[in-house]
Order: structure tokens, then sequence, then C-alpha cells
């Protein structure tokens, strides 16, 4: 599906998003990001951010849930 | 290598506060401004960025109504800036490093091994002939023909080993553990050896092995006169001497001769008593020069100074050209003492046993002896009329040239 995002989980420690348009919310329990059709919001405990540039980002953090809304 | 890259562009970690942080990660992103490290922190949050991107953060701060406040700086630029304004830092760091790299190219210090017979100085010595000194450039040090000349030159040294171990060149030699003999006489009686007397005498004793003798039992002979002739003669019919036959001269010759010996004695000695004053001066030195780190004079009329000195050295065997160390200076006042009766007999009896023991180890006897001691309130003095044997004899080429013949004969030396 042309732009849709790319969500690659790695275990419950980290998680690579490309083709996403902007973060909405960060804080240490949730990332809010916002795709082309939904959000996709990233649940967890002390969750940061390891890079962040215009086409893809690293969470990394411990996950509990990938929520699409 | 991502690191590498970011440490040689320089980065900062920055505090990012206000409405919005997503916003400005947003508007970072577009704007093709890399951020890393994002941690949030409830009030604030924070973010690797680099110093571009830094400079470029100032009108998206704006627009989403954020403030950012540099907390640390990363990488090269900023070294080299903190470097530059610790000039006097950098420039001994440097000089240190220079100075480490330019004397560790030098040799501090020699050392040697395995001498027995060749004393230190001796082979110091021959070094410094060599041009192997302390204080030398590792460089120009030859090590397998420094090995090689030590073989050649010292038959006593039978094998070499010459390393560098930093700074310090280490001597290893083996010596020659058994006794070297002269040959060398041998060729000597092409010529023929005289023994001659050493010194004035009597001839005590005296036995010919090889020579013809010149002179017999308690003759008087003067020093240089010959004893026992290298020449041989071979005489013709008419009793005239046709040739020479040459020999090594070989006797047992034993001269007596008369010598007054005398030891004076003082009763009176000075006697240095320390008074208990003395003073610690700290030195410092390269190669031969000193200072003291005491720029008065020394308070003292009489004194003495002993002197510890070390060089310094880095780990074994990194010797330095420096010395330091710290010198004692006692002072001291002369009194004069008087000997005992008891002390006299001593002293006289100690200078007595020197005087036989240095004849003793010359190969002196002694065949008669008459010693007298004479005393005063002021000093002792021993005489003694010795008669002493000694084989005071040596080796010297013969005078005797040899008969000149129409036609040479075989002249072959006898034995």
């Amino acid at each position: 599906m042309l732009g849709a995002a790319i969500v690659t989980v790695t275990g419950n420690r980290e998680a690579l998003i490309e083709n996403y348009k902007g973060i909405l919310e960060y804080t240490t329990e949730s990332i809010v990001l916002q795709g082309k059709n939904c959000k996709i919001c990233f649940e967890g405990k002390e969750l940061s951010i390891d890079y962040y540039t215009n086409e893809d980002m690293k969470i990394s953090g411990m996950i509990d849930a990938v929520r699409y809304f | 290598m991502l690191h590498w890259i970011q440490y040689i562009r320089g980065y900062v970690t920055i505090k990012v506060w206000g409405y919005s942080a997503e916003r400005l990660l947003n508007l970072c992103g577009n704007h093709d401004i890399l951020v890393w490290g994002i941690k949030d922190h409830g009030d604030y949050h924070t973010m690797n960025i680099s110093v571009r991107g830094f400079f470029a953060l100032k009108p998206l701060l704006k627009k989403t109504g954020t403030r950012a406040a540099v907390l640390q700086r990363y990488g090269l630029p900023f070294f080299v800036s903190k470097m530059y304004r610790r000039k006097i830092f950098v420039i001994g760091l440097v000089g240190c490093m220079l100075f480490w790299i330019l004397t560790s190219g030098y040799i501090w210090n020699i050392k040697i091994d395995g001498n027995f017979a060749l004393t230190e100085d001796v082979l110091l010595d021959y070094l410094e002939e060599q041009g192997v000194h302390t204080a030398m450039k590792k460089s120009g040090l030859q090590i397998e023909e420094l090995e090689r000349a030590l073989r050649e030159d010292y038959d006593i040294i039978t094998w070499t080993s010459v390393q560098l171990d930093g700074t310090t060149l280490l001597v290893h030699i083996k010596e020659n553990e058994m006794p070297e003999y002269d040959q060398s006489g041998q060729s000597q009686n092409d010529r023929g050896m005289d023994l001659i007397a050493d010194r004035s005498g009597t001839v005590s004793y005296i036995i010919t092995r090889s020579g013809v003798p010149q002179v017999a039992l308690g003759d008087r002979v003067e020093k240089g006169d010959v004893l026992v002739s290298g020449a041989v003669p071979v005489y013709n019919e008419d009793t005239t001497v046709r040739k020479y036959q040459f020999v090594q001269s070989d006797a047992d010759i034993i001269l007596r001769y008369g010598e007054d010996i005398s030891v004076e004695q003082s009763v009176f000695y000075e006697e240095k008593q320390y008074t208990g004053e003395e003073q610690k001066i700290y030195v410092l030195g390269t190669g031969d020069r000193e200072w003291s780190l005491r720029f008065r004079k020394i308070p003292y009329a009489a004194y003495d100074s002993s002197e510890e000195k070390k060089q310094l050295k880095l780990l074994d065997h990194l010797y330095l050209p420096f010395t330091y160390g710290h010198k004692i200076v006692k002072e001291y006042e002369i009194t004069e003492q008087k000997h005992t009766e008891e002390e006299m007999k001593t002293l006289m009896q100690e200078a007595w046993d020197k005087i036989i023991t240095t004849l003793d180890e010359k190969g002196v006897q002694i065949a008669e002896k008459n010693v007298t001691i004479k005393k005063n309130d002021k000093k002792w003095v021993l005489t003694a009329h010795m008669q002493l044997e000694e084989a005071a004899v040596k080796l010297a080429p013969t005078s005797i040239e040899p008969v000149l013949e129409e036609k040479t004969q075989d002249e072959t030396p006898v034995e």
C-alpha cells in the first residue's frame, strides 16, 4: 500500500518506524505518531527516541502495546 | 563509524522545554536536521543535535514557542577551541612528548656484565675509544661490529653479547677461565737473552739451566751486571770462538743485599670531632655539571661532605640524563690527641707487619734482621737493619754480536 507506515518491532525493546508523517505526543509512557490514514500509539515504560529524521525513527524502551486508531 | 563522524563534526546536548516539543521534532525532521538520543524528563526533553543543526534551530524554536539551552558540548571543534585557550598546557604536553621521543633515541646508561679480570673502567674506556659512550645516539651504534671488536681486541674475552634495552646498553661478556701462557719468549731466541742483575748484591745461590754463568757464588754484583749470558760460545780447535749459539738464559739466582728500613710514628695525632652540626643540601645534575639548591655559603670552617646521587630513570631501563640527590655536610673540629703506650706498641707492630707482608709479596726473604725502637716524648722510631734475599734478575737481549762468517752455517738456536 502506497504511503502506509512500516513498523518493525524487535522483541519488546525496539521499534523502527518508517514512512510516518509526524510525531504527535512524546512522553516516557507513550509515543503517538501520525501515519497516512491512522495514528500509531506505542505504550510502555522508559520510552526514548534513539534518532528522528524525516524518513524514519527508532524507539527503544519497554514496549507494552502498539495500538492503531 | 557514525560516532566518529559525529565526534569530528561536533555535537551538543540540548534541553528543550516549552509548549510543544513534538512539533519541534516534526519541524526538525522536515528541515533535515538530525536529532538523536531524545529523552523525556517530564518538564523538558533532552536531545543530541549537530552543531550545524543547532544553529538552524533558532527559527524553529520561535515558531513552536519552545526554548532550548545547551547542556554539554562534544566533539573535535570544541576540543580544539578548549585547547587553544590552554596554550601553555598544550605546548607543555607536546614538548613533553617530543622530549620523550628525542631522549629515547640516545643511550643513557651502560651496564657491563660478566667481567672478572677486566675491570669495568677498562671496558668503559675501551668503549669510549670505540665511540660508544653515554648520551650517544642509538642509531650510531653498530652492535655487531662492537661485539666483534671486543672479541678481537681482548684475547681473554671469548663471548660477547651487546644489547639495547630501553636507553640502557647491556654488554655481556664471558672471559676465558683458562690462564694464558706467554709463548712469545721463543721468538726472541734468535738473538739470545741474558739474565742481568736487577739490583746490587751478593750472589747467595746460583743454579744455571741454560746459558753461560758469568758469576760465581759469593760474587758481588752491581745492578745491570750480566749474570748468565745467553750467548754460548762454540770454540775452534785453537780455542778461538767460532760462533755463538744464542739461547734464552734460565737460572735460579738469589742475590743478598742489606737494607735499612725505618718507620716513624708520632705520639701526637689529630682527631676529627664532629660537632653534630650538619646540613642537608639537595643537588641536581646533568652530565658532569651539578647544581646545589643552596645559594648561601656553608657556614663551617672545616667539614666533611657525603653525597648520594641517583640517576633519573623511567621504568627499569629508561635512564634519563639527569641526576638528583642530596649532600650532607658535617662540621668537625680538629683536636690534638696523644697515643697511649699501648696504642703506640700496636701501631708500631702494625707498621712492622706491613713491611714484612710487602716484602713477602714481592718474593723477598729476610735472611737476617736487627730491629730497634727508639722512643722519645714526641715520636717513636723503628729502625730495622736487614739482610734480604731476592731473585732480583731479569731478562735482557744479549749484547754479544754474532761472529761474522764468510759462509753461513747452521745457526739454529739450541734449546
